[in-house]
């Protein structure tokens, strides 16, 4: 009842972006801090069950974006929707997952307490919260540490946590800033595994990451610089077009302008 | 605002601090350790307090009266009692020896007049109260500036004359010290600050607590992620509130255990209404530290504003001397202190046995403080967005 309402809320002319297969939309979305552009008049539109992998050097904005898209920043001008509600989200915010860039975790409580807290506060059912817990508890390789005060784990550990703590709830859309970060590299296919599963499963996912060989897994990338979009497409498709062999090789191209 | 949810952030706020074992053994042992400390500096023995003792009597023929009590005075050792030197063996006047009062070298001097044994001779075979309608028959100079030394003094002086008096002279009569007592014996001033070391334990944990987990939750991230979720600004002040009440209100009940355990303190009044006004206080300042931790931008800075707060409230909120003793110039910086309501409110319920219909303005008080703050902390956070 409550979605509904404020879908038509949320809806724009151009029509419910969450009946046309769109999970997000940006137009113009902008945040300055002081004098900086840190995000310069984005448009983006991400589908529905879409592994995209954005990427772009230290400061080139992608963490502004997310948080703008989750609520935790305001921007500065434009706007954006997120299943077709108007960001700041509320209706849909059960539907959206974060994972902070930072360890956004409570240390002084133990993985399974940590899980719970994120679990509970979506409302899940006791039942439906430990089979969660354990489900994600062995995704992220820590079944034996759900006692484990999250302090006494390696740092690693800490971001799996964190990932965790993300999808607890199972959300349509899940932000994700560079989760890998630190995972061994055995785990990171483990989590690859993972996303694949969930985009089966019709979720939409954002991810930052660093490493282009998990940005090649993702369906749709987008390359940012100093706040701009300076290329999209499937891994494939920018590659081509810039006549590369690599995703690195291909952003080179793209920010010195070579390619398009 | 949901239940679920509010609870749900109270269980994991108390939750972390039964992880963390130093700080809830902390929350246990503090008011244990403030109330031992404070009940055996101001409310136990106080011992060699020094008094000159200025003997006039020229007795009777049966002897000295005042010479008997000054040995059982000496054998005793709350009071060091010290000869006035006189120069050339010559009595001067006992105005120089209260000199020595006057520039600190003792407390009080004790001053038997000439006619002492006679007056207790004549009392003997005189009306019961004979003795206590001598104005005079026992003087004290007294430096009253610490009243717990000057009120142990007199206790000393009063209770050793009347002991000496029953004993050897049979005389039941109450003698009359001119010199009006401050405050009661020692139990009693226990009973005066017990209620506020209750309320200043409760809050200066709530508001570090709250100020630190705060400034914490901030600079960690996992404020962010919280207003990520469905659990709405009000949701998560609420949450906070009541679990560092409750808090509050176990730190409270130890003090209270160890008040009546330990020292006898009395509960005249409903045990519960005190711990309704402690936790309406803790959770006031926990919207207090809040609302700091908003302007704090770390750990550091946060712990500056401690003293900033805790400073005026130990000072000024009537905890260890009543509020008749702020000067005059910042008793208005007392009226805008909570504790101060919450002090008053928790003395007059445990003194005075007062119950809700006498002690509604402080409960009223403190329930706009308490709702005051969670309010503006609500919208401080909602501001952020
Ligand atoms: N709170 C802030 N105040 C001021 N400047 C900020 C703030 N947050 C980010 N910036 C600036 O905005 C720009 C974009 O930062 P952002 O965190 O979005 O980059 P990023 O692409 O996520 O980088 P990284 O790969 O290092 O995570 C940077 O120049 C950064 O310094
Ligand atoms: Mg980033």
């Amino acid at each position: 009842m409550r979605k509904r309402s404020v879908k038509m809320v949320g809806a724009t002319r151009e029509g419910d972006a969450s009946q046309d297969g769109r999970a997000i939309v940006t137009r113009q979305l902008r945040k300055e801090f002081d004098d900086l552009v840190a995000v310069d008049d984005l448009d983006l539109t991400i589908g529905k069950g879409t592994l995209y992998g954005m990427i772009g050097p230290n400061g080139s904005g992608k963490t502004t974006t997310i948080k703008m898209l989750v609520g935790l920043l305001k921007p500065s001008s434009g706007t954006a929707e997120v299943l077709g509600e108007r960001i700041p989200l509320k209706g849909r915010i059960s539907d959206i997952g974060y994972m902070p860039q930072e360890m956004a975790i409570y240390t002084d409580l133990t993985v399974s307490e940590n899980l719970q807290l994120f679990g509970s506060i979506y409302s899940m059912g006791q039942e439906r919260l430990l089979e969660r817990q354990e489900e994600l508890l062995s995704m992220v390789d820590l079944s034996d540490r759900g006692d484990s005060l999250a302090s006494q784990l390696s740092g690693g550990m800490k971001h799996r946590v964190s990932l965790a703590c993300a999808m607890m709830h199972d959300p349509e859309v899940l932000f994700l800033d560079e989760p890998t970060v630190g995972v061994d590299p055995e785990l990171r296919m483990g989590f690859w595994h993972h996303f694949d599963d969930l985009k089966a499963r019709g979720r939409t996912v954002v991810i930052t990451t660093h490493y282009m060989d998990e940005a090649v897994r993702c369906d749709i990338v987008g390359m940012m610089r100093q706040g701009k979009l300076i290329a999209e497409g499937s891994p494939r498709d920018l590659m081509d077009r810039s006549s590369t062999s690599n995703l690195e090789d291909a952003f080179m191209a793209f920010s010195k302008g070579v390619a398009e | 605002m949901k239940l679920k949810r509010v609870t749900a952030v109270a269980r994991k706020t108390l939750r972390s601090l039964k992880h963390d074992r130093r700080t809830a053994g902390f929350l246990v042992l503090m008011p244990l350790f403030m109330i031992a400390i404070f009940g055996y500096t101001f409310g136990g023995e106080l011992k060699d307090i020094s008094v000159y003792v200025v003997n006039l009597d020229e007795g009777t023929v049966n002897g000295s009266a005042s010479a008997s009590m000054i040995d059982e005075l000496q054998s005793r050792d709350v009071l060091r009692t010290l000869e006035p030197s006189w120069p050339d063996g010559y009595a001067q006047s006992v105005d120089s020896v209260v000199d020595n009062v006057r520039n600190g070298d003792a407390w009080a001097v004790i001053v038997f007049p000439q006619n002492f044994s006679s007056n207790v001779e004549s009392a003997i075979d005189g009306p019961a109260d004979y003795l206590s309608s001598i104005q005079g028959i026992l003087w004290i100079y007294i430096d009253a500036s610490n009243p717990n030394i000057a009120s142990a003094i007199i206790t000393e002086v009063q209770t050793t004359v009347q002991r000496v008096l029953l004993t050897q002279y049979d005389i039941a009569s109450p003698v009359l010290i001119s010199q009006d007592m401050v405050y009661g014996e020692d139990a009693e001033f226990i009973d005066f600050f017990a209620p506020g070391v209750m309320g200043l334990a409760a809050m200066m944990v709530t508001f570090m607590l709250s100020i630190i987990s705060f400034v914490h939750e901030r600079s960690t991230g996992t404020l962010d992620r919280l207003l990520t979720t469905p659990l709405t600004e009000g949701e998560i002040v609420a949450g906070y509130a009541v679990a560092l009440g409750v808090v509050g209100l176990i730190q409270s009940l130890v003090i209270l255990s160890t008040a009546i355990l330990l020292f006898q303190v009395q509960i005249v009044g409903s045990a519960l209404l005190v711990l309704l006004v402690v936790f309406l206080l803790g959770v006031g300042n926990q919207g207090l530290g809040f609302l700091l931790s908003s302007i704090a931008k770390n750990e550091f800075q946060a712990v500056q504003f401690m003293p900033l707060i805790l400073f005026p409230s130990i000072l000024l909120a009537g905890v260890f001397w009543p509020l008749e003793a702020v000067p005059d110039l910042l008793r208005p910086v007392s009226n805008f202190i909570p504790l101060t309501y919450a002090v008053e409110g928790c003395r007059s319920i445990m003194i005075r046995g007062w119950g809700l219909g006498e002690v509604w303005p402080e409960v009223t008080v403190l329930v706009c403080f308490a709702a005051a703050m969670l309010l503006l902390s609500t919208y401080g956070l909602r501001r952020r967005r």
